[in-house]
C-alpha cells in the first residue's frame, strides 16, 4: 500500500507537471535530496477509506517558476495570488490520486487545500508514512504523505 | 499569451469558447496584477467577474451538450468539475460583494481561476477529445 501510493502521488505530479507546465523531465529521489528554508507548503486533508494529509513543500523559487510558466506574467514573491494558485495545484494533484484510488475500490475525498506551518514537534504516528522529493527543470517539490487506514 | 495551440480539441465551437475564456481570464489577471490602484482597476475586475458569471454558465452548458452527442462516458463526472467551480465563482462572487471588493479576495480567485482553467483545458477536456477520437 504505501508502495502504491508513493507510485500514484509520483505519477500524478509528473502527469500535472507534463499537461499543466509542459514540463516532461520530472525526476524522483530520496526526501533526503529535498533541502529549502524558504517555501510554501499546503496541506490537503485526505477522508475515507484513507484518512490523514498530505504536505506538498513547495520552494518559493518553484512556486514562482509554476505560475510564470502558467500565467505567462513574472512574480517575483508569493503572494495570496500566487499561494491560491500553487493550493491548486496540490489540490488537483490529490484528486487525480483520489481518482486512481477509487479505481482499486478505495473511497476517499480530499478537503481544501490550505497553508500548512510545518511542526517540527508534531509527532502523530502514520501506518502509512512517505516521503519523496521531485526533481523538475523549474525546481524540486517534496511530497509527505500521511494516511491511515480508517478503523 | 495564456493560450496554447495544444489546448484545442479539434471542436470548433468549444475551441472558440475556450479562447475567449482564455482571451477574457488573461485579461482580467493583467489587470488584477498591474501596479494601478485597486480602485481604478475595480472596474474592469469587476466587469469581468460579471461576464465570467454568465460566459462559464453558457460554455459548460454547450460542452455538456457536445459530451451527451457523443455519449462521453465521463459526461456526469465532468459535469460535477463544472457544478463545482459555477458554485465557487458564485460564492467568491456574493463574499467579494458583501466584503466591498476586498482585493485579497480577487487575488486567490485569480490564483485558484488560473490553475484550475489551465488543467481543465489541458488534461479533463483533452479526454473528451481523446475518446472523440478514438469514437471516430
Amino acid at each position: 500500500m504505501v508502495h502504491k501510493l508513493y507510485r500514484d502521488f509520483v505519477d500524478a505530479t509528473q502527469k500535472v507537471f507534463n499537461l499543466m507546465l509542459n514540463i516532461s523531465d520530472v525526476s524522483e529521489h530520496p526526501s533526503e535530496d529535498f533541502k529549502c528554508d524558504d517555501e510554501v507548503d499546503i496541506v490537503v486533508g485526505v477522508v475515507g477509506d484513507l484518512q490523514g494529509k498530505i504536505v506538498y513543500r513547495f520552494p518559493v523559487s518553484t512556486s514562482l517558476n509554476m505560475v510564470n510558466i502558467m500565467s505567462g506574467m513574472e512574480f517575483n514573491a508569493v503572494d495570496v495570488f500566487v499561494a491560491s494558485a500553487i493550493s491548486e495545484i496540490a489540490n488537483i494533484i490529490s484528486g487525480n490520486v483520489m481518482t486512481t484510488l477509487s479505481d482499486s475500490k478505495i473511497q476517499c475525498d480530499i478537503l481544501p487545500p490550505e497553508q500548512y506551518k510545518l511542526d517540527a514537534n508534531d509527532n502523530k504516528k502514520y501506518e502509512i508514512a512517505t516521503n519523496c522529493c521531485i526533481c523538475t527543470i523549474i525546481g524540486k517539490i517534496c511530497l509527505e504523505i500521511r494516511l491511515n487506514r480508517a478503523s | 499569451m495564456l493560450w496554447k495551440d495544444n489546448y484545442e480539441l479539434g471542436v470548433p465551437q468549444i475551441d472558440a469558447q475556450h479562447k475567449e475564456l482564455f482571451r477574457r481570464v488573461e485579461s482580467f489577471l493583467q489587470v488584477l496584477r498591474s501596479e494601478d490602484s485597486w480602485e481604478k482597476k475595480l472596474p474592469k475586475l469587476n466587469e469581468t467577474l460579471e461576464f465570467m458569471k454568465k460566459y462559464v454558465v453558457e460554455h459548460f452548458h454547450d460542452e455538456e451538450e457536445y459530451q451527451k452527442s457523443i455519449n462521453y462516458p465521463g459526461y456526469e463526472a465532468h459535469k460535477q468539475r463544472h457544478m463545482g467551480m459555477v458554485g465557487y465563482v458564485q460564492e467568491v462572487s456574493r463574499k467579494y460583494e458583501q466584503s466591498n471588493y476586498d482585493e485579497n479576495l480577487m487575488q486567490e480567485f485569480g490564483g485558484r481561476l488560473l490553475s484550475w482553467l489551465i488543467n481543465h483545458v489541458a488534461a479533463e477536456d483533452q479526454l473528451i477529445a481523446d475518446y472523440a477520437k478514438k469514437r471516430g
